[in-house]
């Protein structure tokens, strides 16, 4: 899990001959931009186990890791579309709901190989739909992912009633839900291990490189002779598989699927994302970092939330979060240059 | 692009049916026009009642045009405004909150107005992408519209005002529609008439050139955020006084009809083409599928299915996405061809 550099980066990064208080400036922004969630995330924890009472208990990190988890696994996945230069995927709150929803209700009937089976389908439709239109029609990723989103959700609502889904309470989802070693559920697991697959395709496959390059430069990837359009295709069907990943285990955790159950996934995803230091502009970023927002971003939440504020003002205060991290980016990159 | 075509064929660009065919192939508002016969003929089909409640019909058409007019300034020039959404339920909140009535009006309008400006310094001064800026406004602004209302809907003090701004005006005009039609004229006649919007199209077409052109790009982006701002205000202030209340989370799929309303209009989101009556077309026919699906009894879900494949439809089949897809194409077919040939 390197912190990922890309070509074009490097002779941007050195500094020019003359000082100054610009200077200090840029180098201070680029400072924070590059080595700051580190710094900030180990400063929170910090605060809260000292400060914040009942943050440093058992069943509070419990709960923190929980809860982190599914936003977690979602995040890593949606690295690769923010980092190929595409912004973000909205749609991910469609996917996990459905992939949720699919775990519980078709395994009920059906049972869990064919549950799996579907959700892997829908996941790959998923990915195609949105990569195909952003990859090979060039169209806007956020407007696609938006179209697509209301029509997951219409679908899902349609089909499914609306209604809540239970699995059996001594059943094989319910027993997987329950699964832990040490104080770690299956669920941080299943994010550890998917954050580590994912950190290998992104920096040691050609997969990752072509992602890489694709965020940083498109049309000098797509001169180099790299199908650009797959590229993207491939970056949201992973998006769209990781979402299928944390709808899994959010059905797991408490045995029940809902289609607004993963409501607010998408702002959490990015806002972890780019907290993290993963660059909006594309082509820099890591699946390290991408951990260390959903980290800052479930501390915080917890924080929040322990500390009785409002659900409204934890929203002000993460948008407020994320515009200043990009705000940290977009002026380094400006003062770099 | 037609009308060099024509000039370079050597074909007689004076006469009237080149002059014609130039003026036709400039216009960008032909999916528009699409779905608009497309939809009227669906709805003469399953829903004509549609026509004849066209009380309800106009309505709903103000209610999803009015956003995506304000919407169209901005995307005239290549950025993209996603906070309408929240602008719309925060100015509401802020109106109920305020007894005084004009008062209320004012503030909600400038809330509009200050949002346009924070989501223009975003993007004008800090330099961020605007559809990452203004998502965050979003998420920001929502939360914003659930503090200051405690999560719950916000009733109006002034009832009365809300009564009678709800009754029509003459025949089945109400206030909403009469709003709507003025909010229309200005933007068109400030995009085609009026210097500084001529120049949006300027900006969106290539902002480099419009820089070297002595055109004030940061000025004219900021209009036009603000335009967008206010305008969803305005939006937010008509709801609040039609239901006497402000909800927080008000309406998400007339919002997302009025991104397809813009888009489908022929407004480019790369900028520099498209127009206000593209826009008023694209309203008027997802305003027609709306309401004609809620008469012919399709439930809410199903609805949102079509608005979104609408939605989705618009944005793969501009131009210069057809011709992206056709330029892959093409480039499969000729590496199958050099692949047979080897």
């Amino acid at each position: 899990m390197t912190e990922t550099a890309t070509p074009r980066e490097t002779p941007t990064r050195q500094a020019p001959s003359e000082t100054g208080p610009s200077q200090r400036r840029a180098a201070l922004l680029q400072w924070i931009a590059e080595r700051g969630i580190f710094v900030f995330t180990a400063l929170l924890i910090v605060f809260a186990a000292i400060f914040v009472d009942g943050f440093a208990s058992t069943v509070n990190i419990t709960d923190v890791f929980h809860r982190a988890a599914p936003i977690g696994i979602v995040a890593v996945g949606m690295t690769f579309v923010v980092i190929s230069g595409n912004y973000l995927d909205l749609s991910v709150v469609a996917q996990v709901a459905t992939s949720a929803v699919i775990f519980i209700g078709v395994s009920n009937l059906y049972g869990i190989p064919l549950a799996v089976g579907l959700a892997v389908l829908v996941a790959l439709l998923y990915g195609a739909v949105n990569g195909v239109a952003v990859g090979y029609f060039k169209a806007n990723a956020v407007i696609v992912t938006l179209a697509t989103t209301y029509v997951g959700l219409g679908l899902l609502r349609w089909l499914s009633g609306g209604s809540i889904f239970f699995g059996p309470p001594d059943g094989p989802i319910r027993a997987m839900g329950q699964i832990r070693i040490g104080p770690l559920p299956l669920s941080m697991i299943v994010l550890i291990v998917m954050a580590l697959v994912l950190a290998f395709v992104l920096n040691r496959t050609t997969f990752g490189f072509m992602v890489r390059c694709v965020g940083s430069n498109k049309e000098a990837t797509r001169l180099a002779g790299v199908s650009t359009p797959r590229v993207v295709l491939g970056a949201f069907v992973i998006t769209a598989l990781a979402a299928m990943i944390a709808g899994f285990v959010l059905a797991a955790f408490s045995n029940t699927a809902v289609s607004t159950m993963s409501s607010g996934f998408e702002f959490r995803a990015l806002a972890a994302i780019i907290i993290g230091g993963t660059s909006v502009f594309g082509g820099r970023g890591s699946i390290l970092r991408t951990l260390l927002g959903v980290v800052f971003v479930s501390v915080l939440t917890n924080i929040l939330v322990l500390s009785n504020i409002s659900f409204g003002w934890q929203q002000i205060a993460i948008g407020a979060l994320i515009a200043a991290a990009v705000s940290v980016d977009a002026l380094a990159r400006r003062a770099a240059q | 692009m037609t009308t060099s075509q024509t000039m370079s064929l050597g074909e007689a660009t004076t006469g009237f049916s080149a002059r014609l065919r130039a003026a036709l192939g400039r216009r960008t508002e032909w999916r528009a026009i699409i779905l608009l016969v497309l939809v009227v003929v669906g709805a003469l089909i399953f829903a004509p009642t549609v026509f004849t409640a066209y009380q309800v019909t106009l309505g709903f058409v103000a209610l999803i045009g009015l956003i995506a007019l304000g919407l169209t300034a901005v995307i005239l020039m290549g950025e993209l405004d996603l906070s309408v959404a929240s602008t719309l339920a925060v100015s509401g909140v802020v109106m109920a909150m305020v007894p005084n009535i004009f008062l209320g009006v004012t503030l909600a309008l400038l809330t509009g107005l200050v949002i346009g400006a924070v989501n223009a310094f975003f993007v004008v001064k800090v330099g961020i992408n605007s559809f990452i800026a203004t998502l965050g406004m979003l998420f920001a602004l929502r939360g914003l519209a659930f503090v200051l209302s405690d999560a719950e809907p916000v009733p109006l003090t002034d009832i009365e005002a809300g009564i009678s701004f709800g009754m029509p005006l003459i025949g089945p005009i109400t206030p909403r529609i009469v709003l709507f039609v003025l909010v229309f004229i200005a933007l068109h006649v400030f995009v085609t008439r009026v210097r500084a919007g001529r120049e949006f199209y300027a900006v969106g077409g290539n902002r480099q050139a419009a820089y070297d052109a002595g055109i004030p790009v940061s000025r004219r982006l900021f209009t036009g955020f603000m335009i967008s701002g206010f305008v969803a205000a305005l939006a937010g202030v008509i709801n609040t006084l039609e239901l006497i209340a402000a909800d927080p989370t008000a309406g998400s799929t007339a919002l997302l009809a009025s991104f397809a309303a813009a888009i489908i209009g022929g407004v480019a989101l790369t900028g520099g083409r498209g127009s206000i009556v593209g826009t008023l077309l694209g309203a008027l026919s997802l305003g027609i599928l709306g309401v004609g699906l809620t008469l012919a009894g399709v439930q809410v879900d199903i609805q949102q299915i079509f608005i979104g494949s609408v939605l989705f439809i618009a944005v793969i089949t501009d131009p210069a996405s057809l011709r992206a897809a056709a330029g892959s194409v093409v480039t499969f077919l000729q590496s199958r061809k050099s692949q047979t040939a080897v």
